[in-house]
């Protein structure tokens, strides 16, 4: 360990290059890794650094690639558009539930009742990978307008794509002058990296680059924000109406998304976060270009995060002292309420002991859940991260500060050492993504770390004062109920053989250093 | 009668298409390995592969978890550029020790995608090298990648290596035991409950059948393939070409149906031609036949009134894959006297199975209303062509869920892959009673107050 620290720039790779087809890998931009496995302060330590460095694992699982973790479920969402998946035909089928994603949403939550959503694969076969399928790509960005007549075309890559190098950027230049709508190329070929989040800057750049036009006007009262799937329609009701009561208007991308929406966000006031890691490339993009004002930090999770969004926003918008008013008005509502809920889970142990929980979730989501649970009156002395790299260092730092070290497991999705880490801990609530092997076989609760569709339930929300109160009273239930979880890991086999659990070291598969 | 010229006289989709109701050949290798329980998937490929098909191939299957094996829980090579350049031979050989050091399983199949078919990767060398050193552990590589065809021909590649890799010899034949194919994990979204109740009916007149889907004892099921007296494939193609290499490799004859036998007039069928060919004693097929047959119809007797009276003899429309439209087709025309207005098959079968489809679908039918028949894998294309028609009843897949209201006027039912709206554990629509449960699903969606 050196005891040099590098500086902010030496850490981030700030420019963003418009110029290029595609974006840096999350890697070289920001250093990133998804594997690690110890104290968060000695991790801000060893990236504060530069010591940190990618470890290869001798036993991995399947956990999402840079097309199909995020992309190939959510481009498909984007209205008045297609996507055109140039990958053989296994590379889009996650997109299979397209018409369905939004549908449940009724029209008086706000749905447009009348959308429609498109994606084609070139469904690349063993003729084109020998002779190439540019002249399918074509054919299919003319069959899609010809459809659709759509507003945008993306084009996404794959692994098959790029490895027999087809000319992407050629076949639209070539293209596009027959074809009304923008066309988008993204680069997001699964093998270009290890992180998934360099999806969503590919996806960011190609955004940045072909569909946001340069303002017409400016409009001092809209708020983009980028928000995720895993951020259902009730968030986006709630901030809606917190911002609405300020008489601000909230420009959300990209799921579900007007082309039009794509096009405005450079005259937007200001780029606000749900997650850090997801909007960062696009925020600092508007900024460089437009210079369109954004913060990365803190995201609407819990009460005091939600006040602290609100007023970073307020001061880009000139409402502070409305801000300020709509902070104490929502408070007198909402506290007894955070109050009664902290008050159950302090009573929960009975001896005075705190619940503990254990998140698995995304780097973002790291730094939003984190003070919240502590706001709730719960304990978090882990977590597990999807991925790390130094976008969100300095607030790391800050979080580790303000709460006190912890311990992290830095891993996309493995499941083995996800099971292996919950049962070491053996938390009182175990959160979870859906996708997790055997991790929810245990005696204890366990619970999902977010919805994960267009959930329009208001039982499901997690943003801003409705969501903290509503994601606390669903922890609550989460606690009382272990008969599914307790009677699975009593009546199946586990996966992994006993030997796993009885050893220590969760990251026991970690590849030696060459 | 319409039979349209299928668009492609080959059975290879050239073109792009949207929303295609299969995924590749990787996922389809990687649902059969799920599928049958006790094979551990090891896939060598890129990292989202697994999860992609979680979404694309479990979810869609009938919104079922990747289980122990599947999805999250699947090893993965997790190949990236690095990789791609030098090769990622050396980490499958790690992943493949790692895994059968951690995990609980009995056979392991490792299946490669587009990456390593790419790149040229010696697969076949690191697991030879990997048996040599190991000759204890069951172990098989399925060759293929995402653009080798779709998840039915995953299937056959899957047994395909089976077949190459894990039967070595030719073992004795056992009396009345019987290999099932042509029942695809989750493309096939009631794959359980059909295999299930196949098997149970195949007991019930004295043969023993080895389904391998849906079972445990994955290993020993698999050995007994070569034993088998028979094969019998419930698809007029998906599992051909597995019988045909088993009839060559081990002189088994093997028998095919144009799917699995929804109702007692199929499951009757089926049982006589199976008691003919395995010299079965009609006496025991007779006496099943009639004993579940009167059982069967004093049900069918109890949707009597709401099948009458609330919608009798409407037109319906098929949107399936073939092993599913033919059986569910002939059942509602022939058993229901609902009126066939059109079937479109969204499989891709082969030519050669098109002409046996579509005489199931028109001479098959007890009725003088013939079905247009048309093969059609676009989605775009399959919503054109349900337009302005008059079907009342849309039997499809879910991505017809929320179209089928507002644009056709029609009552939709998902019976066929993808299936997001419709959790599918166990329930199937195959045998004597498979029909009442057609029955159950279809009117329960419009059943009310008489």
């Amino acid at each position: 360990m050196s005891g040099t620290e590098l500086t902010e720039n030496e850490l981030i790779e700030e420019r963003i290059d418009l110029s290029r087809n595609t974006c840096p890998n999350r890697e070289q931009r920001a250093n990133g890794i998804n594997v690690w496995y110890g104290k968060a302060s000695d991790l801000a330590k060893e990236a504060r650094s530069g010591c940190l460095r990618q470890r290869e694992r001798n036993f991995q699982q399947s956990s999402g690639c840079v097309l199909n973790f995020y992309l190939s479920v959510r481009i498909g969402t984007i209205r008045d558009a297609v996507a055109i998946y140039h990958a053989p035909v296994g590379c889009s089928s996650a997109a299979l539930g397209y018409r369905e994603l939004y549908r449940h949403i009724p029209v008086e939550l706000g749905r447009p009742a009348n959308f429609d959503l498109h994606w084609m694969t070139t469904n690349l076969r063993e003729r084109d990978v020998v002779y190439g399928a540019g002249e399918k790509l074509r054919e299919a960005i003319k069959e899609a307008e010809r459809r659709y007549n759509p507003k945008a075309i993306f084009v996404l890559t794959s692994c098959t794509s790029g490895i027999i190098g087809e000319d992407i950027e050629g076949t639209v230049s070539q293209v596009q002058p027959e074809i009304k709508a923008t066309i988008v190329p993204i680069h997001c070929e699964g093998s270009r990296s290890r992180l998934v989040q360099t999806g969503y800057d590919a996806f960011w750049h190609a955004v940045l680059k072909y569909l946001v036009k340069k303002p017409e006007k400016k409009q001092k009262d809209l708020v983009n924000v980028a928000s995720m799937l895993s951020y259902t329609w009730q968030d986006r009701l709630e901030i809606k109406r917190l911002l609405g009561k300020v008489g601000l208007r909230v420009n959300f991308v990209p799921e579900f998304a007007s082309v039009e929406q794509f096009e405005q966000l450079s005259e937007a006031a200001v780029t606000a976060p749900l997650c850090p890691t997801y909007t960062d490339y696009l925020a600092r993009g508007l900024k460089q270009e437009y210079g369109i004002p954004y913060f990365l930090y803190p995201s609407p999770m819990g009460v005091a995060h939600t006040d602290e969004w609100l007023r970073e926003i307020g001061r880009h918008t000139g409402k502070e002292r409305e801000i300020e008013a709509l902070i104490k008005e929502e408070h007198e509502k909402w506290l007894p309420k955070l109050k009664a809920i902290r008050q159950e889970f302090e009573n929960f142990k009975g001896n005075g002991e705190k619940v503990e929980v254990l998140g698995a979730l995304g780097q973002g989501r790291l730094l939003a859940q984190v003070p919240y649970f502590d706001e709730l009156g719960l304990k978090s002395s882990a977590a597990m991260c999807q991925d790390f790299d130094n976008l969100i260092l300095k607030d790391l730092e800050k979080l580790i500060a303000q709460m006190g070290d912890f311990d992290i497991l830095v891993n996309t999705f493995q499941a083995a050492e996800q099971t292996h880490i919950t049962n070491q801990r053996d938390p009182d609530i175990a959160m979870t993504c859906p996708f997790q092997g055997g991790a929810f076989k245990r005696d204890k609760g366990v619970t999902r770390v977010h919805a994960l569709r267009s959930d329009a339930h208001p039982w499901s929300a997690q943003s801003g004062y409705t969501g903290a109160i509503a994601f606390g009273n669903f922890l609550l239930q989460s606690l009382k109920s272990h008969s599914y979880q307790r009677t699975m890991k009593e009546k199946t086999q586990s996966t992994y053989k006993d030997w796993w659990y009885k050893q220590p070291n969760s990251l026991y598969y970690l590849k030696a250093e060459e | 009668m319409g039979i349209s010229e299928p668009l492609e006289t080959n059975n290879v989709i050239s073109g792009a298409i949207e929303a295609p109701r299969y995924s590749c050949a990787l996922a389809g290798a990687y649902s059969t390995a799920v599928g049958i329980f006790g094979v551990v998937p090891i896939l060598h490929s890129g990292a989202g592969c697994g999860i992609g098909q979680l979404f694309g191939q479990f979810y869609g299957g009938g919104q079922n978890a990747g289980g122990p094996y599947g999805g999250t829980s699947t090893p993965c090579s997790s190949l990236v550029e690095e990789h791609v350049i030098f090769g990622g031979e050396k980490k499958l050989e790690s992943l493949i020790e790692s895994t059968v050091e951690l995990v609980n399983g009995e056979l392991f199949a490792v299946i490669s995608g587009c990456v390593p078919s790419l790149i040229g990767d010696d697969v076949g060398a690191v697991i030879r090298r990997y048996k040599e050193k190991n000759p204890e552990i069951p172990i098989i590589h399925v060759n293929t990648s995402g653009f080798a065809g779709t998840s039915y021909e995953g299937y056959e590649y899957f047994f395909d290596s089976v077949i190459d890799q894990l039967l070595e010899e030719k073992v004795p034949k056992e009396k009345g035991l019987v290999n099932v194919f042509g029942i695809v994990p989750f493309q096939h979204i009631f794959w359980k409950g059909e295999a299930r109740t196949i098997k149970t009916l195949l007991e019930k007149i004295g043969l023993k059948a080895n389904l391998i889907v849906g079972e445990f004892d994955a290993l020993e099921n698999l050995k007994k393939i070569p034993a088998a007296e028979y094969n019998i494939v419930l698809s007029s193609w998906v599992g051909h070409e597995t019988a045909k290499k088993l009839e060559g490799k081990f002189d088994t004859p093997y028998i095919s149906f144009p799917g699995v036998p929804i109702g007692p007039k199929q499951t009757s069928e089926f049982l006589r031609v199976i008691g003919e060919r395995l010299d079965v004693s009609a006496d025991v097929i007779e006496y099943l036949i009639s004993s579940e047959e009167r059982r069967a119809y004093r049900f069918a007797e109890y949707v009597g009134d709401v099948l009458l009276i609330a919608r009798p003899h409407p037109y319906f429309a098929v949107v399936a894959d073939s092993n599913s439209a033919v059986s569910i087709t002939k059942y509602l025309a022939n058993e229901m006297g609902y009126l066939p207005d059109i079937v479109q098959i969204t499989d891709n079968p082969p030519e050669e199975a098109r002409e046996l489809i579509n005489e199931e679908l028109t001479t098959g039918l007890e009725t003088p209303a013939w079905p247009e028949i048309i093969y059609e894998v676009d989605a775009y294309r399959i919503r054109e062509n349900l337009k302005d028609r008059n079907f009342m009843f849309l039997l499809a897949s879910s991505l017809e869920t929320f179209i089928s209201g507002p644009e056709f006027n029609a009552i939709h039912l998902t019976v066929s892959f993808p299936s997001y709206d419709r959790i599918i554990l166990e329930r199937s629509y195959a045998g004597f009673s498979g029909g009442l449960t057609l029955m159950e699903d279809v009117m329960s969606k419009y059943a009310g107050p008489l």
